[in-house]
């Protein structure tokens, strides 16, 4: 049981910090419908960040601020990629779904272009190194006990640096976007763009900023992925993970709350899918694995997921509103219609 | 009124050029791809000692000549074959999003309604023993069945989008997953009688041509130095073009597009919007879904059964055909052959030089990247080319001054006698 | 209460001017929009800006606020030379603006939206507090009494439009500028308006205030100026003007008031409504609610009210847009149609002019010709076996085009996008009145458009009636609904509130029904109507 919900929470936090990437975007009016391609590429250079770091025996004895910078890579990068979905639907007015697919082929493309023609191989796996005593160091967890209590043991246990900072990140961006003056306008530019133009705000900027920070969310998710949950491999896909999170993040209604709420639920499904034979409870004094012994085949769990999150969008959809204006480009002489 | 008529024809005329603005858009979309797939070379060439910055030239070229890169005659009509043969999937995909586009939605499900008709397609086809049933029976059964499979498939975004209104993207890329999962079951469930393990080639299905079943060649293949080369290409080419009639000259092709310009007016109108959102997805998913079929029942393919991580890629290639081709179904067949053409120079260049074939997917993606742009770049050729069409009326206006009398007097006649 | 008022309000004549728009030249592409414009504006005057659509108010407003950089011509404020840029510049020149289509983000509370992009912060975060304290002591100095904490997508029009004011004296500014500000509202909250306004102007604000309606520029304003088609035409005392003078001076001829027709001559019964009611969807009541009325052809029964009363989805249940609930019943031609389809009703006799000709009228990337058939494509004149005879297409549309002046670029084969929205109506108008039909619905029909083109559809509208048609007609003018109709039916939230003669009543009356504050006794006896002949 605490196995699952260590697991699940795995699954959990890249989901998390991908949907709320979602809302910086979509909450200033940009549809980012690339936050897949995204997460390829964030995973894809925060890799190559700690490929290279690692190449330098100090950072291989410090795996964990290796693991931090490589977060801080893969959102820089992250941020850079989403400026050509900002730009083209900003400065260019493109159409934002045909924009955001172009990121999604752009991503993997430049991914195994690049991995193929520098190392010959078709996946970047981030290895085991020995450290300066001899221990082997991966990119991996911070605490590895068994003492901590069954609560402790689910946060605490073999958990990875990442998973704090991405809570942490999380609660500190949801605050933001509602309290600070900034996430007040970069709102009202989702909403109202005229409005906000009205008063002053500059709303291009403000859509820049969403269209970024959301681009350094998905990289950073990206990285994060593929660190715990991909075994550290970057091949130019994240599973379908970026769309995922957007379908949570429509299920969460564009709120914080909802998305979280959605990411522990998919986290749980998806994870699931992955761990499913390894899940036992006692009875009388043995480990019953009941789901493997249920003999259903992989794809079963693997596609539960997906089915869940068509039923669920079929049941929300009533309520589900998405910011009045996202998706419209912004034309400040265009007269509004009503 | 003859005057009238005079004048209109004049001006129909000159109307129907705006399709050249179209294509000079597209070209400049592909010509940008091609600038970008340039100067990443280039980079990579200068980044890379190993690499000499002549190889990037030598690139461009290679990925450019597509085929004609090969080498010798026998080589490059044994990669025009096989090119034109996988063109076909690759136009019936982008058919498929073409449809979609023009009734206002995006169809990003087809690689999960190509998967779906190629399992379907190949469970027919190599189920049916050919010494009972002709193979050319099986053969279109397999192709129908795929056919269906693809449109009930495709179904259920506009299914979903109809009556629940919920994105179609989000449904769409669900349903790929989910046929991925699904195709993989079935034949891990079944597989014992479709798995190639004559070949000993145990992640693939069976050839349909072991039992019998393969698409005519006409001897097409040989002329094409032994290459895969079928009917399929004539066949789909037919298909883009009956679908450019019903989109331009019947009745339901104008409730498609007017439902795609605009929702509301076509339900004002009293079309049953929600009956097209689904129609429209449906033919889309068998578009995509036939393809799928037309390249297995090729004969001599290998369908990779365990696919439950990986999506077609010829699915999402049916965006970029789609939208090179301004959703035109004869630009479709253009706009297709291009992109393979393309990637048959990227393997030529994977082959001879020290880049890899994932240029072209980049080239690729660039492309499309400016074709989210090529309706305003098409917007603004139209006005440099067509000016007349941007005057706005008010100048008439001084032309004819006078006011006309209400004319609903005269014709009451006709409306007010009508019970 | 007119024009001595000026003393009252202390005009300042002897200071420079509080704005001075001088010589303004703004061009777009083939169209002059402001030709060498000049007004003036004094400290604590109401200055009318007068003209028809498409005269070149908003482009001159938008100079003013820095959207657009003139050609020629300079703006003072206060006699001083300034660059207006953008509307930062303007903002803090202190000038400030109710839009006709009001700046709000409706998911925001009213505070939120007054202090939106002026937020005081502490420690970087929004703190409401102080604004909360300055925004009610502003509310209760103008009298705008407004609920701060109410989110704007729930309160009424016109405490949204008290917002857009509390939004402007929020940051101090001196000049105001309302945009047809009185076009959603009620008689009544009018005459509010205007108090709100003249007690503004009491406190040495100056204001603009746009719009095309002679009888509130009378009665408000001290000056005005009039535009017309990108021209200046003059600037005029109220007190020494008339509403003729001044309409002659917008349209550049003499106007009629009066719609020439003749006493209608009611017959008999083409369309009855029954216990008609309708769901809301933004809100829990019905927005229709149990509405029974019979229309009768060769009359135009009017259906008033003010924007948001349920007009609206009163229209679409009738056209089959929208489903009503259970017990409704919707007969044409003595038929019941209540359960029948869109294309059901179009082809029995309903023909539809929409409220909006963009979201339903017309497919605008369609030619023109293309939305002459838009009802009428499956038809055998228009097809056959599932093929469009095109030929015919173009024939009819050719057809359409001269009976009803439709003016284009290029005829039938125009992008109906790229013609302007007085022949895009006309568009909708002239395949309305074309089809077969008893019954015509028209919602809004002269929305947005000059006086030619509002007395041209009203005289169809007339001539039809006379040919022996039912018209069915949903207006938010109360200039349109007194001059047009033969019978009113006033709608109140979702309820039809009374049955007036249009010969019998006056605006005020009609205003009262209209804001709720009278009411005929409930039910559908009222509503019967038509006796009378």
């Amino acid at each position: 049981m605490i196995f699952l919900l260590q697991k699940t929470l795995i699954f959990t936090i890249p989901l998390l910090i991908v949907a709320l990437a979602g809302v910086f975007a979509e909450r200033s009016g940009i549809i980012n419908i690339a936050l897949d391609g995204i997460m390829i590429f964030g995973a894809f250079v925060g890799a190559l960040g700690a490929l290279l770091l690692r190449g330098n025996p100090f950072f291989v004895d410090h795996n964990q601020l290796t693991f931090i910078l490589a977060m801080l890579i893969a959102a820089a990068a992250g941020g850079l990629f989403s400026l050509l979905l900002s730009f083209s639907a900003i400065k260019l007015k493109a159409d934002q779904t045909i924009g955001g697919t172009a990121l999604n082929m752009l991503a993997p493309a430049i991914a195994l272009f690049i991995i193929k023609v520098f190392f010959s191989k078709d996946m970047l796996e981030m290895q085991m190194a020995p450290d300066s005593t001899g221990k082997m160091t991966d990119f991996g967890f911070v605490i590895l006990n068994d003492d901590l209590g069954p609560v402790g043991s689910v946060f605490f246990d073999k958990a990875y640096i990442s998973t704090f900072i991405c809570v942490a990140l999380f609660v500190v961006l949801s605050i933001l976007i509602y309290k600070t003056k900034t996430g007040h306008h970069l709102r009202a530019c989702g909403e109202h763009p005229h409005a906000a133009a009205s008063v002053g705000i500059n709303v291009n900027r403000m859509r820049y900023l969403g269209t970024t920070v959301s681009g350094c969310l998905a990289g950073l998710g990206g990285y994060v992925y593929i660190a715990t949950v991909a075994n550290g491999t970057a091949s130019g896909a994240v599973a379908g993970m970026g769309f995922l999170a957007l379908a949570i993040m429509i299920f969460g209604n564009w709120k914080p709350l909802g998305i979280a709420l959605g990411s522990l639920l998919f986290g749980f499904l998806k994870c699931l899918g992955v761990i499913y034979s390894q899940i036992s409870i006692p009875i009388n004094g043995q480990d019953v694995y009941f789901l493997r012994d249920l003999d259903l085949p992989m794809y079963f769990y693997n596609l539960i997921p997906y089915v869940a999150v068509l039923v669920v969008l079929a049941f929300t959809s009533k309520r589900s509103r998405a910011p009045k204006a996202e998706g419209i480009p912004y034309d400040k002489s265009a007269r509004e219609s009503r | 009124m003859k005057t009238a008529d005079k004048k209109n024809t004049a001006v129909s005329v000159k109307a129907d050029k705006t399709w050249i603005s179209s294509v000079v858009a597209s070209i400049i979309c592909i010509l940008g791809g091609l600038l970008v797939g340039f100067i990443i070379l280039i980079l990579l060439a200068v980044f890379d000692q190993d690499i000499p910055i002549s190889e990037a030239f030598t690139g461009v070229v290679t990925v450019l000549g597509g085929p004609f890169s090969a080498g010798n005659t026998n080589d490059i009509l044994f990669q025009l074959g096989n090119m034109l043969f996988m063109s076909a999937p690759l136009i019936m995909t982008g058919l498929s999003v073409a449809i979609s586009f023009k009734t206002g939605l995006f169809n990003i499900g087809a690689p999960g309604q190509y998967l779906m008709g190629a399992m379907g397609a190949l469970l027919v086809a190599l189920s049916i023993p050919t010494d009972v049933v002709p193979s050319w029976i099986v053969w279109i059964l397999a192709l129908l069945t795929g056919t269906v499979l693809g449109a009930l498939w495709g179904m259920i975004p506009g299914f979903f989008k109809a009556r629940f209104n919920v994105n179609e993207v989000i449904v769409c890329i669900m349903t790929n997953w989910i046929a991925a999962n699904v195709v993989s079951w079935v034949f891990k469930a079944t597989g014992d009688n479709f798995i190639n393990y004559a070949e000993t080639k145990v992640n693939f299905i069976r050839k349909t041509a072991s039992n019998g079943v393969a698409t005519a060649t006409f001897g097409l293949d040989k002329v094409f130095g032994g290459s895969y080369m079928d009917i399929s290409i004539f066949l789909v080419s037919i298909v883009a073009v009956i679908l450019y009639v019903v989109l331009n000259k019947t009745t339901f092709g104008y409730e498609l597009k007017a439902s795609g310009f605009n929702k509301n007016a076509s339900k004002y109108a009293g079309m049953n919007e929600k009956r097209n959102i689904i129609l429209s997805m449906a033919i889309a998913g068998g578009l995509a879904a036939a393809g799928a079929a037309l390249w297995c029942l090729n004969g001599s393919q290998d369908f990779k059964w365990d696919t439950y991580m990986t999506l077609p890629a010829d699915g999402f290639n049916g965006i970029p055909a789609a939208l090179l081709a301004s959703n035109n179904p004869i630009g479709v067949i253009f706009a297709s052959v291009f992109l393979k053409y393309i990637a048959v120079g990227g393997s030529n260049l994977a082959a001879q030089t020290s880049f890899n074939e994932y240029v072209s997917p980049l080239i690729v993606a660039v492309i499309i990247y400016f074709s989210g742009i090529s309706k305003l770049l098409r917007d603004f050729l139209v006005k440099k080319l067509e000016p007349r069409m941007f005057d706005r009326d008010s100048k008439d206006r001084k032309r004819r001054p006078g006011r006309k009398v209400p004319i609903a007097a005269q014709n009451s006649g006709e409306g007010g006698e009508e019970k | 209460m007119d024009n001595n008022a000026a003393a009252e309000r202390n005009i300042r004549t002897d200071i420079p001017y509080a704005i001075e728009m001088s010589h303004i030249t703004k061009e777009f592409p083939g169209i002059i929009a402001n030709d060498d414009i000049t007004l003036q504006l004094r400290r604590g005057e109401i200055h009318a800006l007068l003209g028809e659509n498409g005269a070149g108010k908003s482009t001159l407003m938008s100079v003013l606020f820095g959207l657009y950089q003139p050609e020629k011509g300079k703006i003072f404020k206060d006699g001083k030379e300034v660059k207006i840029n953008n509307p930062n510049d303007a903002n803090e020149l202190g000038i400030g603006m109710v839009h006709q289509h009001f700046k709000l983000v409706e998911v925001f509370s009213v505070l939120d939206n007054i202090i939106l992009g002026t937020e005081p912060t502490k420690m970087g975060f929004v703190s409401e507090k102080a604004a909360r304290k300055r925004v009610m002591e502003l509310s209760n100095s103008y009298g705008l009494n407004v609920d701060p904490d109410a989110l704007v997508e729930d309160i009424t029009v016109g405490m949204q439009q008290r917002t857009e004011i509390l939004k402007m004296l929020y940051r101090n500014n001196n000049i105001l500028i309302f945009d047809e500000p009185t076009a959603v509202l009620t008689p009544q909250e009018i005459a509010e308006l205007i108090q709100i306004i003249k007690g503004l102007a009491r406190e040495g604000k100056s204001i603009l205030f746009i719009s095309h309606k002679l009888t509130e520029i009378m009665e408000v304003a001290d000056r005005c100026t009039v535009l017309r088609k990108g021209k200046y035409v003059g600037t005029v005392n109220i007190a020494d003007t008339t509403k003729e003078e001044l309409s002659n001076m917008m349209v550049g001829r003499d106007v009629k008031f009066v719609v020439d027709k003749e006493e209608a001559k009611p017959s008999d019964v083409v369309f009855e409504v029954d216990h008609l009611t309708v769901k809301s969807k933004i809100h829990k009541k019905n927005a229709v609610n149990d509405v029974s009325f019979k229309v009768r052809r060769g009359e135009i029964v009017c259906i008033a009210g003010i924007d948001g009363n349920g007009q609206s989805e009163l229209v679409y249940a009738i056209t089959g847009l929208e489903k009503p609930e259970p017990g409704s019943k919707i007969v044409l031609d003595g038929e019941d149609v209540t359960k029948k389809s869109v294309r059901y009703r179009n082809t029995h006799g309903m023909s539809h002019i929409p409220e909006d000709r963009h979201k339903h009228g017309l497919v605008l990337d369609y030619t023109l010709e293309q939305n002459t058939v838009l009802q009428r494509y499956f038809e055998k004149e228009f097809q056959k076996s599932g093929f469009i005879r095109f030929g015919r297409v173009r024939e009819y549309s050719e057809l359409l085009i001269d009976k009803y002046d439709i003016r284009s670029g290029m005829g039938p084969v125009t992008i109906v996008k790229n013609m302007s929205g007085g022949n895009q109506q006309k568009i909708i108008i002239g395949r309305e009145m074309d089809r077969e039909h008893d019954l015509l619905i028209a919602v809004q029909p002269t929305r947005g458009l000059d006086v030619g083109a509002i007395e041209f559809i009203h005289e169809n509208i007339v001539a039809l009636r006379d040919s022996g048609k039912a018209v069915l007609l949903v207006s938010l003018e109360l200039e349109e609904v007194m001059n047009l109709s033969d019978r009113i039916l006033v709608m109140y939230e979702g309820e039809i509130v009374g049955e007036l003669d249009p010969r019998k009543t006056n605006p005020q009356e009609l205003g009262l029904y209209m804001s709720g504050a009278k009411r005929d006794k409930a039910g559908a006896d009222h509503a019967e109507g038509g006796e009378r002949q």
